[in-house]
Formats: C-alpha cells, structure tokens, sequence
C-alpha cells in the first residue's frame, strides 16, 4: 500500500513546523506556481476533477461548491475555514495545526485566488489554544515572507487572512450557525436557501471550507488531479485522508491514510488491535453523528459511497471502537447526551425531540424500560430524521439509528432482564 | 400567480405567498407557533408540517417555509404530516407545566389550541421537567418561564421588529430563556407586544394579571386616544372596569404592535376620581333637568346680551359626531361658530394637515414601504410611538430615516440626526438653494417613495405649510412625495376639518368680558392649551362654566354644572388620524362605578340596587342631541354629516374593526401665518415637548404609567450651560413668559445649541407643547 504523506509529511512527534521548515519540504512553491501559471478558472477546474471531497463530514465534493461561488461578482467576498472541530471521536484537523499550519494557510491563499475572495477567516474553536498561537504565527509569517497581503508575489492578487478564536459550541460546526457566529449574532443556522455563496458572512457571497479540505488544494495544485485520484484505494475516491483513531484500540492515533482503506486493516495494523484482547463489537465510522459498523462490515472500504452503502457514513474518519463488553445502549445514551446538550435550541425536533430521546435511552439503560418504549424510540428516529432545520439532530439520530438496526436484540435483553445486561 | 391543490382544493395564490398562507386563503389552518403575519416563518417549530405530493420539494416539509407553486398538490391530513405534527405536539408539550387552571392565558391561549389540533393528547414523557427562576421585568409584563416552547416569536417581537435591545435570547438547548440579562424594567417602548405575540402564557399583563379570564371579558374594537395616529386597539373590560388593552389590528396604521403608552394608559377610564355624577352649583338638578336647563339658560343669555354671550369650545379628544353636533346646537342657539379647540396652534397646524395636505397624506403603511422618511421637528416615541416602529421598518427593508430636530431623540433604529434649532429649521425648510438642503433634495428626488413628516407642534402651520412646498418641489411626474403630519390629540384631524378657515382666539373673547357662558365640550384649557394662567384668570368674567368630560380635570371642578360623559371606549364614535383615516370606535363596557370598587376589593356587593352605580356618564353626541330635542339615530347623523360635508363620503358605511377611510381631498387652506418672533439676546429657544407617557391628559390620569413619568428635567447643550457656569444636576430656575419653573439640570450634546428643552408631563402642567416659538432665561437657582 502507498503511503504517501501530504499533509502529514512534516509531522514530527511533539513538534510543531513553521515557515522554513514547511519551504524545506516545497512548501508555498504550489503558491508561486499556481499564481504564476494557473488562471481562477483553472484551479478551480483541477480542483473539481480531483473529486476531492470535503473533509469536514458531509463529503460535498469541493470542486462542485466552488462553482456555485460567483468568483466574478465584484465587492467583497469571503472564504471562511471551519475549524470548529469537536464532534467526540473527532480531532484530526487539531493534529494538523499542531504539527504544520502553513498547510492550512497555503491551502488558503490557493483557495481564495480559484475563488477571487481577498478576506478570509479561520473560525476556529476556543480549546484549540496552541493550534490558534500556531496559526497566528503561522499568518504572520506568511505575510513577512509576501504569501500574504497586497500584490502576492506581484500577481495582482490579494489576501487578507484573519484568524477567530471563538467561544465555541459544536452548532458551529454547521457553516451558516457559523457565520452567525462570525458576525457576532447568536450562532443559531441560518435558513437555507439563500445558501452562503449567495448570501453568507455579512450578507455577502462565502464559502465555508474544513481545515482538512483547504490543506489538501496545495497538493492537488502540485501533483495534478490525476495523481490525487489515484492515491485513493478505491476507484470513486481520491487523495488520502487523516483517520482518527480512538476508542477500545491498543493505538489510538491520527493516521494520514489513502482513502478506501478497509475497516480491519486499519484496526489491526494501524490500531494495533482491540485492546485487552478483546473482540471488535462496533464502531463509528466517521465521528460522532454516523452510524455504527459492526463486525460485519470489518471489510469495508473506508469511503463515502461504500460506507454509505452500508448504511453509515464516512463522516471525518474519526474512527471509534467499541469493544464487545460495551453496552451500546450506554454507549449511544452517551452519544445522545452529548448532542441534545450542544443543541442550539432553535427547532423543536432537535431541543424537544433529543431530549425525548435522552429519556428513552436513560428509562431503557436504567432497566426501567418496556416494549412500548422500544416503539416510541423508533418512532422518534423516523418523526427527527430529516425533519429538524439543520443537520445536527439528524446526525444525532445517527447512532440511534444504528443501534436499533444492529442491536436491537441489545434493547431488547434490557428490557427482558429489567438491568444492563453488562453491568 | 400560481394556482395550486391543497387537500384537494384549489386555490390561486399571490406570487411569493407560502403554502401555509395559501391554505389558510381555503380556510385550512395548519397549526403553527413561529410563524406571525408580522414577523414572518423562521421555520423553527415545525409544527406546520404538510405533505407535498407533487412539487419541487416533495415530501413532509414545512408550510410556512416553502413557496406556493403553480400545479403544486399538498396534503395537510395525511398520516405522514398528522403523525410528525402530533410529535411536534409532544416535544413542544414535555416541559410546559399543567397549570393552565392558574394561568392567565388560559382561554386564548394558541398552545391550548394548537395542542389539540396538532392531535398530542397523552403526555408519554416521564422524566424531569425543565424548570427556571423567573425575572422581574418590571410593572406591565411577568415573565414564567416554565411555560415557554420557544417559538422565539418574544424577541422577533422585541428585538427585530421593535428594536429593544436589552432583552433577548440567552442559553442553548432546552435551556433557552427569554428575557434581560439581569432582572429589571423592560426599556423599551413597545414592550408589550411580547404579551400578544407570545402564543402561551409565558409573558402576560401584569395589570391584568387573575383580573378576568379571556372569555368573561367584553371586547370591541376601538381606537386608541393617546396620539393623533389612530392605532387599532382591542380593550377589554369586565364588571364596568377596563382591565386590559390589546393591539388591533389595522394595516393601515399600526399593523400588528402598539405601544405601551396605548395599552397601559387606560386607568382613566376607572380614575378613582372620575368625576361620575353632575354637579351643578347652588341648584339641585338631575340629568333631564340639567340639560333644559343648560339650553334655556343658553337662549336666554344670548337674548339678553348678544350673540357673543355664549361661546362653544369644541376639543381634539372629543369625537367627530360630538364636535359636529356642538356646531349644530351653535346654529339652533343662534350663537357664533363653535371653536373646536382652545389650543390654537395646534388647531392651525391641524387644518394645514387637514386640508393643503390632503392630496398627499402618507399612511403608516404607505411609509413603511419607503425607502426614504424625512422627519422635520418630530420626535416620535413622544408625539406618535407607532410611528417609530414603522420607521424602523423602514431601515429593516434598507431604507433610511433622516431626522432634523432640535432635540436629543432616540429611536428604534438607525437613522441621520441633524440637530437644528426651531429657528433653523424654518430657515432650511425656507432656503430655495444651500448645501444642505441641495444635499436633501437631491437625496428625496432619487428616492423611489419618500415621506415627510413633520410635527405640527414644533414646525407649526407655517412650518408645515414651508414642508408641503418641499414635498412638491422634490415630486415628479411618476411619483409624489408625501407627507405625514403629527398633530396633538386622537382628533385633531377631524376638528380641523370641521372649523372654519377664520377663527378667533379663545383668551381674546373672553378677556373682552361679552361672554358670559363657556361651554367646554371634553377639554380643559387650563392643561391643554398653552397660557393656561390666562384662561384662569378669565374665568372669572364668566357667570357659567359648563365642562363636558369624562376626566378629573382641574376645569371640572371649576365648573358650574358639570355633565359627566362617556370615555371613547364607553361609547361610539369616529376620530380621524393623522392621516386623514376615519375610524369608528365601539363601545367596550358601560360606564358606571367598577363593582371591584363598590365591593372593596372583596366580593361583589350583595346589595341590590335599582340603578348602577356612577352610571351617569352619557355619551357627549347624545347630551347635545338632548339639547336639540334631536332623536335621531347615529347612522341618520351621519347621512346629514356626509350630506353636509361630502369630504366625509364613507362616514355612514365605517364599522369598527375595519381599517377606516380616508377622507376625501380638499383645496387648500392658507392660514394666516405669523412671523417668527425676533429673538432677544441672551436668551434660549424654549422647547416644550411632550414627555412620551403624561403628556396627553388620558395617559396623565393613568396610574398604570406612574413609573413611566419622567422626571422634572431641563436639558441645555453643554456649550450653552458652560456660557451660564451651570453644569449638570444642578438646580437651575427657567424664566419665560408662562413664569419661572424650577428643574434639575441635565446636559445633552445632541440638543441643539441655543436651546432649553422642558418635558410637558403632570409635573409641569403649564408648559404646554405646540406653542408658538418664545424664549427664555435659564440661570442659577438663587438659594435664599
């Protein structure tokens, strides 16, 4: 299997690379090049026939969403990097900014020449502390050297990148909730259409890309779109991905890999293994919000469409994994705490609905629990899915969703035995 | 316009309307909570759920969110959509308490309604409810958070639509709260509105607060007294006693919201000192016997000494039937025209407005549609609170507001403040060319429906008539500027309309002592016109005083027979606004004495008696058809009205409720307008504005509003206080014609240099707004 580092190729454990050591590795040469010889159009082109996807969970293809963006209206326009990372299970773009944020800084620059902005914001999360004094740095350093500011190695374009620390709550994640909180209003999600490349940050055209994603375009640039199709295991999927390892494994760590790589070779290569030598009873797939796989699906390729085939989804590649003493009833409880918690409270599937949910789960755990309640936690995954404003009750419902398909036997022993079969 | 099946039903739809409003055109109510006609869908509760069948989004989706389309097919009873609105139903349900017997939303309550029509029936959900501490919010509004579902309509209320800024949203998930960041009198003007606009009983009255339940109340429309606007009201009354106030709705005026002076400035209607009986001096009369005498004391005097022996004083608080038959009975006396108000400014910028604006008058509606209001001398959270609420409107839809007055004002929304004095004003509105008014025409000749309004109080007739000039200057072929006038009272407009283009002044013909009989028809000089000290004193000269009212006005007790007469809400009746809107208001409860007052504020009294108690209060239109033996009905004057007066055309067909009728156009009236008066040196322009609750006399005698009474203040700009070594909170003494007033002195960069700004409330009686231009000395307070 190739192995082949982009993003991750100047990580070193423990250290953090800044502008001379991201040159030594041909860092900002995709810059001087594509200013040099690529038009807006023809980034945007290349970028659209890498199939690169986005990596921030919904898996848009990139080069889609940016020709939605009217690059050539003029007046100000924004490119905005979501970096409100902290779905459980999910911690990927934090490693990248530890360990080399000119990634994300080139990616940005690049990406806002194929779109025409000449402002961009990093929104980033309150706890990530160092990642934000790396990024800081990161910007300054950039500008001193011309990557960044007026005239950008005297081709005319200009970028002005700002970097927002903010107070945070997961509903951030969701692009126009972002933008909101970008705008200093509550960041409650905005209704959609008009959609942010309409009408987004400070009622102008936007586009909201993950950190992830944005890193990737310097790649695409220099190796061509050919080349990052190729580095992906499977035949629809391109480039590689970071995969967060997490849960009852003897490894847990972020691993750039090519996107496709099946589900058991990363457990026992990568993650060395359930731990304790256990057995594997499940896992989410790609972060918090995407439905279990469970023994069954130790084959699969770690792609969108194949995951999505399944029934889960590939999400951020934050991958968890439960060992077979789990209770995954606890364990979704647990879950769903998470998400009704980080509820913004806007619609009433998601503040009213997850609660519900909650109460389901907690009356079953607590072996309180009896077939009628079985009935009304399915009813709930049908009457939330796809009926709240935004995606977060939706992505809630996820591991619910898997439970029931794959565990409802699980469900069931609860309510039989009256108690936690594994407590 | 796209015609389009909703349960099998067809309907043809205005371009852009949603499903939800195209299903509420068949009669088909799909329960919702966001979703307000004036503040739009947000699509936040998702209780409207309807299934479309064949569309571009098919599928449950919301009503309120997606736009009706041509060949659409939508069912809202189906399983799909019953079932997700039931769980919507039960989600909104889990944490709302069961104390709907206590609660005083209980009957129009749209969560009780909604609930059963959404189809939740049994609460499954058995764990904790959410619960909260709750805030004091001050005098009108309590706040019980436990029974909120948030619909988030309070703050669309509060923050979007009226511009308040210290209430909000705070908290995340099923701990969302509504309220201040910290316990407190809610600032802002229109605060009320989140009493109607919430669905549920988390925001209520607190001056209704266990008074009545919702069906127990007699409710009719009416038309609020408190400025010239006319904002459509709904008050509710029970056992004789007015216990609430509600917002009608008119689109016309007000729209959906009204403002805290109209809902909580009520208590006169149960003043406890009401004056509820006829008092007649030194004579022992009942009600028929008053009135016969009142009519053969009239002719008798005016046998004797002349036509000028009786003088008639209309008034902009009584109705337009109630002047028009004052004039009437003048003619069957055979004494002079009536004047219909003791203020006489006021009256002559009234008929400006009543008759050269005419052709152009703007209502609310009209302006906030516009791109572009001027204000000229007008501060609207004083003179006509809707109105800044529809100026803000106006800047929410990327208008702009530009205001030039003299005084610091606020506003619930951006605007461009040029701060000139009275004499400047004039002067720009005079100037034919000038930077700055080159730099406004050409601004309202761009745009695309400019308004101008002005206030009669402080522009006065010639201002307004100087406004009028600009208004056509910066019309063309495609569009007039128009122009909305702020006048003193609910019916200013209409008793302009009904005088004479000469009239004389009130204090001239009693000071020549020839009168000798002062028949005040709902007003009282002493506190409604200026130089009250001078109709004191004229007083004396009189033999009678006879006071018509409904008020504990000091004229009241001064009067030698007083007949007690309906309040507007007590009766029937038309005013007509600023914009030349005729309205008819219905009566809401009977007067008489409230029985909460006759019981102690215990149980109704037990004991029977064959009359109700102060029930003597007669509506004034029935006194004056009395004195002309007149038995005709209502409707029948106002045939003989419109025959009479043909700008009146509609006056027989107005209901109450309905958004009223313009009245027709007239030619104009050039008033004789005064220069403005040479300035002295050193001295200040003396601005007297109204405070924005107490200054109009109903709002004056509303207990409701005490903590709304501002206090006794003089502002000065700094430049002008340094001049006198005054600074702020000292105690300062203004000198001017009406006399010297003590005040505490506060600083205001925004007013205009060369100014004194006094506020008239109950505390300053005698400084009456609208008054021609004076001046005056503000110095040091002599301590003895």
């Amino acid at each position: 299997m190739n192995r082949e580092q982009l993003l991750f190729k100047n990580r070193r454990p423990g250290e953090t690379v800044f502008l001379a050591g991201y040159r030594a590795t041909g860092g900002y040469q995709s810059l001087q090049q594509a200013l040099r010889d690529l038009t807006p159009e023809a980034l945007r082109q290349r970028v659209k026939d890498s199939n690169l996807r986005g990596r921030g969970g919904a898996g848009f293809p990139t080069g889609v969403k940016w020709n939605f963006f009217p690059a050539d209206q003029p007046g100000p326009k924004y490119l905005v990097c979501n970096c409100d990372e902290m779905e459980p299970g999910t911690y990927k773009d934090g490693e990248l900014l530890l360990a080399d944020p000119h990634q994300l800084v080139e990616g940005m620059i690049l990406s806002a020449f194929a779109l025409q902005t000449d402002i961009g914001y990093i929104f980033i999360r309150y706890a990530y502390a160092q990642q934000a004094e790396n990024l800081r740095r990161a910007i300054v350093e950039a500008t001193e050297a011309g990557f960044l500011g007026q005239n950008i190695l005297g081709s005319g374009f200009n970028f002005e990148l700002h970097l927002h620390s903010s107070a945070g709550r997961y509903i951030l994640g969701e692009e126009t909730a972002l933008l909101n909180g970008l705008e200093g209003k509550r960041p409650n999600p905005r209704l959609k259409p008009p959609f942010p490349a309409v009408k987004g940050l400070f009622g102008r055209p936007t586009t909201v890309n993950n950190v992830e994603t944005l890193a990737n375009i310097q790649h695409i640039v220099s190796g061509g779109a050919e080349w990052f199709r190729a580095l992906a295991l499977t035949e629809e999927g391109s480039g590689t991905k970071l995969y967060g390892l997490s849960g009852h494994l003897n490894r847990t760590e972020c691993f750039e890999l090519p996107v496709g790589m099946p589900l058991r070779q990363l457990i026992e290569e990568f993650g060395a293994g359930v731990w304790r030598g256990r057995k594997f009873k499940a896992c989410l797939p790609g972060g918090a919000s995407t439905p279990y796989l469970t023994a069954e699906h130790l084959d699969v390729a770690l792609d969108f469409d194949s995951l999505e085939a399944v029934g889960s989804r590939f999400g951020t590649a934050g991958v968890t994994v439960f060992d077979d003493r789990t209770c995954m009833v606890a364990a979704t409880l647990n879950l769903i705490r998470f998400f009704a918690r980080e509820s913004c409270g806007w619609c009433t599937p998601c503040r009213d609905g997850l609660t519900m949910v909650r109460w389901l789960l907690e009356t079953i755990e607590t072996g309180q629990g009896t077939p009628e309640h079985l009935e009304m936690l399915k009813d709930q995954l049908q009457q939330i899915s796809g009926n709240s404003f935004c995606a977060l009750a939706e992505g809630a419902m996820g591991p619910v969703a898997g439970l029931l398909t794959h565990f409802e036997q699980e469900i069931i022993d609860h309510l039989e035995k009256g108690r936690c079969p594994f407590q | 316009m796209p015609t389009l099946t909703i349960d099998n039903q067809q309907v043809t739809v205005a371009e852009g309307a949603t499903v939800l409003e195209a299903a509420e055109q068949l009669g088909i109510i799909v329960p919702h909570f966001c979703y307000h006609k004036a503040l739009g869908a947000v699509g936040a509760c998702r209780m409207c759920a309807v299934t479309v069948v064949e569309g571009a989004q098919k599928g449950l989706q919301m009503s309120c969110l997606i736009p009706a389309e041509a060949g659409m097919r939508v069912t809202t009873g189906d399983p799909q959509s019953t079932s997700f609105r039931a769980r919507v139903g039960e989600w909104l349900m889990l944490n709302h308490p069961h104390d709907c017997p206590v609660c005083d939303e209980g009957g129009e309550c749209q969560l009780q309604e909604m609930t059963i029509a959404s189809g939740h029936g049994i609460r499954r959900y058995a764990g904790k409810k959410r619960t909260y501490n709750n805030q004091q919010l001050g005098p009108f509004i309590v706040q019980e958070m436990n029974r909120c579902i948030q619909c988030y309509r309070c703050v669309r209320t509060y923050q979007d639509y009226c511009g308040g800024r210290d209430f909000g949203v705070l908290g995340s998930r099923d701990r969302v709260f509504f309220g201040r960041f910290q316990a407190g009198m809610l600032e802002s003007d229109f605060s009320g509105n989140i009493v109607d606009a919430c669905p549920t009983g988390v925001f209520t009255d607190k001056t209704y607060r266990f008074k009545s339940r919702y069906w127990d109340l007699q409710e009719a429309p009416s038309i609020c007294p408190h400025c010239s606007l006319g904002c459509a009201t709904i008050p509710g009354g029970r056992f004789r006693e007015l216990q609430r106030v509600r917002s009608g709705i008119n689109q016309k005026t007000n729209g959906y919201f009204i403002c805290d002076r109209g809902r909580f400035g009520s208590g006169y209607v149960n003043h406890p000192e009401r004056p509820r009986q006829l008092h007649s001096r030194g004579r022992e009369l009942n009600l028929a016997e008053a009135v016969r005498w009142l009519d053969v004391q009239a002719r008798e005097l005016l046998e004797q000494q002349g036509p000028e022996a009786v003088l008639l004083l209309g008034s902009n608080r009584a109705s337009l039937e109630s002047n028009w038959l004052l004039q009437q009975w003048a003619i069957d006396l055979g004494c002079k025209v009536p004047l219909l108000s003791a203020h006489i400014p006021r009256h002559q910028a009234a008929q400006v407005a009543a008759f050269d604006f005419s052709d152009r008058l703007a209502s609310l509606e009209q302006l906030r549609s516009s791109d572009l209001v001027v204000l000229f001398g007008a501060d609207p959270l004083a003179e006509g609170p809707t109105l800044a609420l529809a100026l803000r409107q106006v800047v929410r839809a990327g208008g702009a507001v530009i205001v030039y007055d003299p005084r610091p004002l606020e506003l619930p929304c951006e605007f461009d403040h040029q701060s000139l004095t009275p004499v400047q004003l004039h002067e720009l509105l005079s100037a034919e060319k000038g930077p700055e008014i080159d730099r406004l025409c050409e601004l309202l000749q761009r745009a695309a429906q400019p308004v101008l309004v002005g206030g009669g109080d402080l522009l006065g007739a010639g201002g307004l008539l100087k406004l009028k000039k600009l208004a056509k200057r910066v019309s063309n072929a495609e569009r007039a500027c128009l122009l909305l006038p702020l006048l003193g009272a609910a019916n200013s407009f209409g008793a302009a309309l009904l005088s004479p283009a000469e009239q004389d002044d009130l204090l001239t013909r009693l000071e020549t002592g020839r009168v000798k009989m002062l028949v005040c028809l709902e007003t009282d000089p002493l506190l409604e016109a200026p130089q009250g000290e001078r109709f004191a004193d004229a007083l004396a000269k009189l033999d009678e005083l006879v006071v018509f009212d409904y008020l504990p006005t000091p004229l009241s007790v001064h009067a030698s027979l007083f007949l007690p007469t309906c309040a507007p809400l007590e009766t029937v009746g038309t005013f007509v606004n600023n914009g030349g809107r005729m309205q008819r208001f219905a009566p809401v409860i009977e007067p008489g004495l409230p029985i909460a007052v006759t019981g102690d504020g215990d149980h109704p009294p037990r004991e029977f008696l064959s009359a109700t108690p102060g029930d003597e209060p007669r509506p004034a239109w029935q006194l004056l058809q009395w004195l002309m033996d007149d038995r005709r009905e209502l409707s029948q004057l106002h045939g003989q009205m419109v025959a009479q007066l043909p700008r009146l055309d509609g006056l027989t067909e107005l209901r109450p409720g309905d958004s009223g009728l313009r009245v027709r156009n007239a030619d104009e009236r050039s008033v004789i307008v005064e220069d403005l008066p040479e300035q002295p040196a050193g001295t200040l322009q003396l601005l007297v504005s109204p405070a924005r609750y107490g200054s109009d006399l109903c709002s004056r005698f509303s207990a409701k509003l005490t903590p709304r009474f501002s206090p006794a203040i003089l502002r000065l700009n700094p430049q002008d206080a340094a001049e006198r070594e005054l600074s702020a909170g000292d105690p300062v003494v203004l000198d001017c014609d009406l006399g010297s007033f003590k005040f505490c002195l506060q600083l205001s960069e925004q007013l205009a240099a060369g100014c004194a700004l006094v506020e008239n409330s109950g505390a300053f009686p005698h400084l009456v707004p609208g008054d021609r231009l004076s001046f005056c000395a503000v110095g040091a307070e002599v301590q003895l």
